[in-house]
């Protein structure tokens, strides 16, 4: 009796970790086009777009995901400082099958809210690929992404400005006709 | 009506030149530089390391413990690169899993693991040239404290890892974990 339950403790104590076992290994070999990027004189309230290109360098599909990570400190470049929100920036699509020996475009927007608080800052952050895998190994490639913003708030079509000049002419069409008017009014 | 006119006229021009500038500050220039022609990439020549049956509380290393796998640079630009880890979940229900040692110790439904670059006979807080790996990333190569630099193009990193089993699990369970190389440029 006391042999089986010394069998059962043992058998119990060869307790099973698989790795993944798959027979059929599938190294991952694939490559991100550019590797860093610089976005210069991003006024709040405007967005600039890019294309991230995958190339799936193996001979099978491969899902690729693509998402922003905030880089510790030590691995920014100097004078950055961490990029206030991931949801600043979005993709075209944040999962994306890329077909064997072929590559894929992602479109990446980085939209930078109009407030004054952003202005004339240099942020980074990295947009980090990752192919879908679940061998014990992966490989993340991440492209570095450096936005500077304007040092003004600006947009495209300011209409608190446009209506500024449209009541300007107005006033100054108003009060050029009554100073006319009483000039060439006889005395 | 002459007066109307050129009142309107004046008043045109008078608030043209006062908003043109501003106007054309509107028009400001957004520059994207997508530095040279950078491709970045890694590879590694192995991603798999099927242990079978383990024991609590024990040790294993791959084979060879410190060349095990090769990780080379493809891409045409120097990277810097990073490993993390994250728990290991049963395959049958995640909801069990052993959670990653923030240290490389192991407990009880904590395991432990280490990676080891071949070269590297001092780094890690044994001073054995093992270093933990958590589930924050961390640096893979090149490190604080060492005297290397980031990887050329064509350069390559040999290394092997160890694996702590934790100190008690649920036996006969099929583990799965992941761990992540990362590049990023130099």
């Amino acid at each position: 009796m006391i042999r089986h339950i010394k069998l059962a403790g043992l058998i119990a104590a060869l307790l099973v970790i698989l790795l993944p076992s798959f027979t059929l290994a599938q190294d991952v070999n694939f490559s991100v086009f550019p590797a860093e990027v610089h976005i210069d004189s991003l006024p709040p309230g405007e967005a600039a777009e890019f294309e991230l290109s995958i190339h799936n360098k193996e001979e099978i599909a491969h899902n690729f995901t693509i998402a922003a990570f905030q880089p510790p400190e030590e691995e920014r470049r100097e004078e950055r400082v961490e990029f206030p929100d991931d949801s600043w920036i979005s993709f075209s699509s944040q999962e994306i099958e890329v077909a064997a020996n072929s590559e894929a475009n992602v479109t990446v927007t980085v939209a930078i809210p109009r407030e004054q608080k952003w202005v004339g800052e240099d942020w980074e952050t990295w947009l980090g690929v990752t192919v879908e895998s679940s061998d014990l190994l992966a490989v993340k490639l991440y492209v570095r992404l450096l936005v500077s913003s304007n040092p003004t708030v600006e947009g495209r079509f300011n209409a608190g400005l446009i209506a500024g000049i449209v009541v300007g002419i107005i006033l100054l069409g108003y009060g050029g006709y009554c100073y006319f008017r009483r000039k060439a009014r006889p005395e | 009506m002459k007066a109307v006119i050129t009142s309107i006229v004046i008043a045109i021009i008078l608030a043209l030149i006062f908003s043109l500038p501003a106007l054309a500050q509107e028009s400001g220039i957004i520059t994207i530089t997508m530095t040279g022609v950078n491709e970045i990439s890694i590879s590694l020549d192995k991603t798999q390391w099927p242990l079978g049956e383990v024991a609590a509380d024990t040790e294993c290393m791959t084979s060879p413990p410190i060349e095990w796998c090769t990780l080379t640079v493809e891409g045409n630009c120097n990277v810097n690169t990073f490993i993390v880890g994250e728990d290991a979940e049963w395959v049958d229900n995640a909801e069990y899993k052993w959670t990653l040692s923030n240290d490389g110790a192991n407990g009880e439904n904590v395991y432990g693991l280490w990676f080891r670059i071949s070269g590297d006979t001092t780094r890690g807080p044994l001073g054995d040239g093992y270093v933990p790996i958590t589930k924050t990333q961390g640096e893979f190569w090149p490190y604080s404290g060492g005297s290397g630099s980031s990887l050329a193009p064509g350069n390559t990193k040999q290394f092997g890892l160890k694996l702590l089993t934790p100190t008690y699990f649920v036996g006969g369970r099929q583990m799965q974990t992941q761990i992540t190389i990362s590049a990023v440029t130099a």
